[in-house]
């Protein structure tokens, strides 16, 4: 579903991605760790083109990223993607936010992007927010609205880009909650996190980068207990002990 | 003590002056509100040449007196063949002119709203122009209200020199007041209260517009 091959990135003289090769198949729950700075952010956005390669070959949806035949805003559409600080449309209302794509991008009319937002809604389990504004909402509350609306465009894709690193520690767990509930379900999922208990319980593959390489590649009880690279070692050892 | 005769022997010369004040004003404000907006959607664009184009627009516009684009469009367009109006070719100057400012608050707007607005929008398959429309501009406009507000002022106060080039404004319909009457001090008083009658409510009405976007944020 997802496929980089041989692929770098620069920004300018500095390179950010070096040789990156990484399959991801269907229904896969893929989570990425490493330090900050590290390019795990930028592998991310290569994958929707936020970022884009400057060598190499990156396939998703069986289709060319950085090729001229590709509609980026028709491929966009099966992408759906959260960032840390949420980016939700502030002056617009939580269901506003979450049909705006729908509506505009999808072309489907407003009554049934409403259905399907209040569906979505149940689901991260805010139906009752559906009128308010962003800033009547907890970052727990706006974060998974964040999801509602990437779910919305019912995408085969999920991109998470450090989804509760700007969470108060007491709503990451109901962030998390909602990301599980996605994997079990079969979504296919990216998602750089710190949180090595989720990425333990619910990745089928933990990739560790460190300065724009991928070094280690493993399912998560592997990764966990026994850090082939040491690097990955060292990065876990100060995650884990605090 | 001023002497009410001189504006009730002459109300119906200061009231065309008046409208035609208003009307230049009006038509120059939404023509440099459009242009203003293309203009800063051009410079913030990701392609080159339309940056280019904006950026040497603003720069040109601002960097040169108004009263010299008015005296290009109404004594060097005749030359190529083509005649305006004194109403015209101010309305037109005017618009280009406010343009260039208007264009600059509007990007600065644009500018201030975080980015990851645009790559929200983008990432969910929206294109540059649809984000812009619905989610930048909106947020925009807000942050660039109180500059345009005094920028349509300004526009209101520039209009004058269409006094200049017989563009039947309040100005212009003032001097001829003027030397009709010889009465100097006066006339131009009541001039200067039309120009209030049209500034102030619109500069209380920006205030209206700040307070209420502040409270719907
Ligand atoms: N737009 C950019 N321009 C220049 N350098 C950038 C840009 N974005 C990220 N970088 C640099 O690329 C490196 C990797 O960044 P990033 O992918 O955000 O890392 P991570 O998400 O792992 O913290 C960092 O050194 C960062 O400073
Ligand atoms: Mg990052």
């Amino acid at each position: 579903m997802i496929s980089f091959k041989h692929v770098n990135k620069h920004f300018g003289d500095f390179q950010v991605l070096t040789d990156i090769n990484l399959e991801i198949k269907e229904g896969e729950v893929v989570v990425v760790v490493g330090p900050s700075g590290s390019g795990k952010s930028t592998l991310l956005r290569c994958i929707n083109r936020l970022e884009t390669i400057t060598d190499g070959e990156l396939m998703v949806n069986k289709k060319l990223l950085n090729s001229k035949d590709t509609n980026i805003n028709d491929l966009r559409k099966e992408i759906g993607m959260v960032f840390q600080h949420f980016n939700l449309y502030p002056h617009m209302t939580v269901l506003e936010n979450i049909t705006l794509a729908p509506r505009k991008a999808l072309g489907i009319s407003t009554a049934e992007a409403n259905e399907t937002a209040m569906f979505y809604l149940n689901k991260v389990g805010i139906p009752d927010k559906a009128d308010s504004y962003p800033s009547q909402l907890s970052g727990g509350q706006q974060q998974r609205v964040a999801i509602a609306r990437g779910l919305a465009l019912k995408p085969h894709i999920m991109l998470f880009d450090e989804p509760t690193s700007a969470l108060d520690p007491e709503m990451i767990g109901e962030v998390l909650d909602v990301m599980k509930t996605l994997a079990k379900d079969g979504m296919t999922m990216v998602v750089v996190t710190h949180e090595m208990g989720f990425a333990h319980e619910v990745a089928n593959r933990v990739v560790f980068m460190d300065h724009g390489r991928i070094l280690e590649e493993s399912e998560p009880a592997a990764f966990f207990s026994n850090p082939k690279e040491d690097r990955a070692r060292l990065f876990l050892s100060r995650v884990l002990n605090h | 003590m001023l002497d009410f005769s001189i504006l009730t022997n002459n109300i119906d010369t200061y009231l065309e002056g008046f409208l035609n004040t208003l009307k230049v004003s009006l038509l120059a404000l939404i023509l440099s509100f459009i242009l203003g907006v293309i203009i800063a959607v051009m410079r913030i664009s990701p392609m080159k040449v339309l940056q280019l184009a904006g950026t040497a627009f603003v720069e040109f516009i601002r960097n040169i007196p108004l009263i010299l684009i008015l005296f290009i469009f109404y004594y060097g367009l005749p030359s190529l063949g083509m005649e305006l109006s004194g109403f015209q070719a101010g309305t037109i100057a005017l618009s280009i002119y406010t343009a260039a400012f208007i264009a600059e608050a509007i990007r600065a707007g644009i500018l201030s709203v975080d980015k990851g607005q645009m790559e929200a929008g983008r990432s969910s398959g929206l294109t540059y122009i649809q984000t812009m429309r619905y989610i930048i501009l909106p947020q925009a406009i807000k942050i660039v209200i109180p500059p345009l507000g005094n920028q349509f002022i300004n526009l209101v106060k520039n209009s004058s020199i269409l006094g200049v080039v017989a563009g039947l404004d309040l100005m212009y319909f003032g001097d001829s007041i003027s030397s009709a009457t010889y009465v100097v001090f006066d006339v131009y008083i009541f001039v200067a209260l039309f120009y209030l009658i049209l500034t102030i409510p619109l500069s209380l009405f920006v205030g209206y517009l700040e307070r209420r976007l502040a409270v719907t944020g």
